[in-house]
């Protein structure tokens, strides 16, 4: 089971990281089209060889339509897949000085109780995405530019979400389990790098 | 007082239309009811989330008035757009009581259904604000350009250029950087976006204007139905077809004072001739037809829409 | 209770939560969704906000900027660029005394121009510079701590994610603090020098030395150097010079050092997936804190605390270098306990309307950029500041032989270097402003 959920953490952080890689890629062509464009509008170009300036912008050279919403809806989905991975490894950012006096059972129910809200708070989350989503479907909003429908994006996200939400049961109740049968189930948590 | 109503939207408060549209209006309101009514202004998107979610803010409840523009939410307002094609609009002030008016006759059961509508208008005359002179249709050829709507958006690609999506508030930096070459707003607000710091060339079309963007100001329907018939009254009194006509006239009115600024800065402002504007009436008119085909595929008489908007727009002008 | 007492009444209830170790972003998206029920009466209004929240949080096109110097950091630690960096700090510098330490600052500073973050800087210089610092016998404790002052230099010297979130939420320039916090970064680099020379002079014995190096090799080191300078140039330049936006210069720098870190033979699937991993928990922590951020901000809002505040101290007629005075305090004070990020999300739309309404003398923008890299600084220094300062938990982690309170002892001579730089950017707004005029 823990094998299992650990290869499904990950597998969702590479996932929304080969997408995060896609998008820089993304948006290094944009900028290089751009940046071509841009020297075929170019005085210097044009004075330089207008016939060159003219075969650059007549090959239809500039920037990614939709860059900008494409980045946006990829990214969405990029952070929530990586959600499962930061539950799975206990990466969210706490102060522990105050409770370092207490007892280290103590402390391991402290950190299974906040495991358990922050389950609920994402199942919360996962749920209102989903509304959401109805939401767009029912009004058919679609994107800027390329105009493809916006609860795509949302639907992307939905599947990454209900992916943590399943990871944060599971962490918040291997918790409660290790502590109860004191079997290690988790890695032990690590501070995020940021 | 008895009814505290939240208003929320995206500019700062010391804004061209928080400042003069806005904040009198709700004041009025506030003193009509004897102070049975407070509303509380929160600019600046200050209850949280982005400009595009301030129409779903206000059927949720999140805020219970809301000012917005239904471009931002594509595909949700297809009938608004009517008045975003090109060389509809005239005075501003007539657009607007048009506006509401096929407001009233077409969308509140349709697009606005969710909503109570309280004030529909329009800015004043948009215009191409750029680096490099643009004057002709084939100057557009390639300009990275940010234009507001879908609509637009769609007729200046016809027009040759090449469409950009970004927020408002990323104008500045977008010019500055290079990412876009030219903008389209209308004068009211480049004084807050640094524009006229940012580009020389400014080209104006005269009326009908070569576009406008729409605007809505709009109530929580419970919020609204659940009003005693008194203060229902004093809302009904400050909204509606004078409200709107005077909010679009005022943001025209605005546009005056940004535009001498821009020339004191020594920019180029160009104004076409009517023989110039020909050339881009023609080289927009497609943009009009494809949209008319477009809602008539999507089950709405596109063609009447258009005619009907058309005519009122005619008829409040003469007046 | 009125709303306004409901706002206050949430600090002391939220501060509980953090110090009985709520996670930051968790303790404020219940605090603030606590807040705006009882504010309502009703769940609706947060209940309808998670809607589409989470959602335009996630899917910010500024916000992009912070996962794309996350990864671009990973694969600059790849790249082999951090140990090139030490090897050139290393040979000019190695062979004075407290000189292999300078060189780990100077590296640091080096590193913090490619990446974004104190903590990857911390713990990647560490990586490479701990064991050549033990190997010329400089004590554990001021070896950790060098590092952990080090780090922060990432953060301070451009680029820095959290000027990214300072800039998003003051509506600030990016571009203009990015430059504006390049002076103060070089000046906290030659100040944690300073802090070395005078700490080996008093401690003699906590510091080797080394027999100088030729110099052509120190010149050879030196040209190795080269890709973290095209980086620099290419991301901070491009951004500063108009090429692109910052968030496509973190694009760029992303495939930059990704490229690197190919062309180095240290990139393979294995390890890439490692990077992504590492990104991927940094960023996931870091909007689960802005998503809590925003909806614990909206109540505020909707309690009027911010601008209730605001009018309390206009009204007390404070002097604006009182205020400032005391907003830097407490800042130095909460960085003992919590991370910047968290405080500058939790804060800084309480601040800065008090901030801004005061006179320093100066232009809006100026105050906005002064102020910003202020409270930059002030919050790193919390990093450093025990008992809780996570570059120091970084750095020990990678030390275990080391007792934290030797770290402790050493690394309260770097933050006192550190106050005497904000002493000096509070009395010369000029050394910050000078280059963005
Ligand atoms: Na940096
Ligand atoms: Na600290």
């Amino acid at each position: 089971m823990q094998r299992l959920v650990e290869l499904l953490a990950r597998a969702m952080a590479i996932l929304g990281g080969l997408i995060l890689t896609a998008l820089v890629v993304l948006t290094c062509v944009s900028v290089l089209g751009r940046g071509l464009n841009t020297l075929g509008h170019s005085g210097f170009l044009e004075g330089l060889a207008p016939g060159l300036a003219a075969a650059l912008l007549g090959t239809g050279v500039g920037p990614v339509t939709g860059d900008f919403e494409l980045v946006e809806t990829g990214v969405a989905f990029a952070i929530f897949s990586f959600l499962p991975a930061c539950q799975y490894y206990g990466a969210h950012a706490t102060v522990d000085v105050f409770t370092s006096f207490l007892s280290p059972r103590a402390n391991r129910v402290i950190i299974a109780f906040w495991e358990v809200v922050l389950a609920a708070v994402i199942v919360l989350i996962t749920w209102r995405l989903f509304e959401g989503m109805q939401d767009k479907m029912r009004y058919g909003e679609t994107s800027f530019l390329l105009q493809y429908p916006v609860w795509w994006g949302y639907a992307a996200s939905l599947f990454a979400a209900v992916i943590a939400s399943l990871v944060a049961i599971y962490c918040a109740a291997a918790r409660w389990i290790e502590i109860v049968t004191g079997k290690r189930l988790m890695p032990a948590g690590e501070g995020a790098v940021h | 007082q008895e009814v505290t109503l939240r208003l929320h939207q995206f500019l700062p408060a010391q804004a061209n239309v928080p400042a003069k549209i806005l904040d009198p209006w709700a004041d009025k309101i506030e003193a009509e009811s004897e102070g049975r009514i407070k509303i509380e202004r929160y600019p600046a998107m200050q209850l949280g989330g982005t400009p595009p979610q301030l129409m779903d803010q206000v059927i949720d409840g999140v805020a219970d008035i809301v000012w917005t523009l239904p471009g931002y939410t594509p595909g949700r307002f297809p009938r608004t757009e009517v008045f975003e094609l090109p060389f509809t609009s005239l005075d501003s002030g007539a657009t607007s009581r048009a506006y509401w008016t096929l407001g009233e006759e077409t969308m509140f059961d349709e697009d606005f259904k969710d909503i109570k509508v309280l004030g529909l208008w329009v800015h004043g005359p948009g215009l191409i604000h750029s680096k490099n002179p643009i004057v002709s249709v084939s100057d557009l050829n390639g300009v990275k350009l940010r234009a507001p709507t879908r609509v637009t958006n769609g007729m200046f690609e016809r027009l040759g250029a090449t469409p950009i999506g970004m927020p408002v508030p990323a104008v500045p930096e977008g010019l500055s950087k290079g990412v876009i070459d030219a903008t389209v707003i209308p004068w009211e607000v480049t004084g807050a976006l640094k524009v006229p710091e940012l580009v020389t060339n400014h080209l104006e079309f005269g009326l009908p204007a070569l576009y406008v963007a729409t605007f809505v100001l709009a109530m929580n329907k419970d919020r609204y139905e659940a009003l005693p018939d008194d203060l229902k009254k004093v809302i009904d009194n400050n909204s509606g077809l004078e409200f709107s006509g005077n909010a679009g006239a005022q943001m025209q009115a605005d546009d005056a004072p940004e535009r001498a600024k821009a020339l004191e800065l020594g920019n180029t402002v160009t104004t076409l001739t009517e023989e110039q504007v020909a050339e881009w009436r023609e080289a927009a008119a497609p943009t009009s037809d494809a949209w008319v085909e477009e809602m008539t595929g999507a089950g709405m008489d596109g063609a009447a829409l258009r005619a009907r908007a058309l005519e009122l727009i005619d008829q409040f002008a003469e007046n | 209770m009125t709303n306004l007492e409901l706002g206050y009444l949430s600090f002391p209830v939220l501060l509980l939560m953090i110090f009985l170790r709520a996670p930051i972003g968790l303790a404020m998206l219940l605090c603030g969704i606590g807040g705006l029920w009882m504010v309502i009466g009703t769940p609706n209004m947060f209940m309808s906000k998670l809607k589409s929240e989470t959602y335009t949080t996630f899917s910010s096109y500024s916000l992009t900027i912070i996962p794309m110097f996350l990864l671009m950091g990973q694969f600059a630690t790849l790249s082999g660029m951090s140990s090139s960096l030490f090897k050139a700090a290393e040979s000019w510098l190695g062979h004075r005394r407290g000189g292999v330490a300078m060189a780990a600052v100077g590296a640091c500073a080096g590193f913090g121009a490619i990446c974004g973050s104190s903590l990857a800087t911390a713990a990647t210089m560490s990586r490479v510079a701990l064991p050549e610092l033990r190997r010329y016998g400089y004590s554990g404790g001021f070896s950790t701590a060098t590092l952990a002052a080090g780090g922060t230099l990432g953060i301070l010297i451009p680029p820095s994610v959290i000027l990214v979130i300072y800039a998003i939420l003051t509506e600030q320039n990016i571009a203009k603090l990015f430059l504006a916090a390049f002076v103060p970064g070089v000046l906290a680099a030659v100040g944690y020098m300073i802090t070395i020379s005078i700490y080996v002079r008093l401690n003699p014995d906590s510091a080797g030395t080394r027999e100088p190096m030729p110099y052509g090799e120190r010149i050879r080191a030196l040209l190795d150097v080269w890709p973290v300078l095209l980086v620099f140039m290419l991301v901070v330049g491009g951004i500063y010079l108009g090429w692109f936006t910052p968030t496509e210069g973190a694009a760029v720098g992303a495939a930059g050092t990704g490229i690197a870190a190919l062309l180095s033979g240290n990139l393979n699937w294995q390890i890439f997936k490692e990077s992504i991993i590492a990104t991927a928990t940094s960023t996931a922590m870091i909007f689960f804190i802005v998503l809590g951020a925003g909806l614990y901000n909206s109540f505020l809002a909707l309690s009027q605390v911010p601008q209730e505040l605001s009018n309390w101290v206009v009204s007390q007629g404070f002097s604006p270098w009182t205020v400032l005075a005391m907003v830097l305090v407490f800042y130095l004070a909460f960085g003992c306990l919590m991370d910047s990020l968290s405080m500058i999300l939790l804060t800084i739309p309480i601040f800065f309307p008090v901030i801004s309404v005061l006179d320093f003398g100066m232009s809006a923008e100026h105050m906005a950029i002064w102020f910003g890299i202020l409270v930059l600084i002030v919050v790193e220094v919390g990093l450093i500041t025990p008992p809780v300062g996570m570059n120091l938990f970084i750095i020990n982690s990678m030390d275990r032989q080391t007792p934290m309170v030797e770290t402790y002892k050493a690394v309260m001579w770097f933050v006192t270097s550190d106050i005497l730089r904000v002493i000096l950017l509070v009395l010369f707004p000029a050394i910050t402003l000078f280059l963005i005029d």
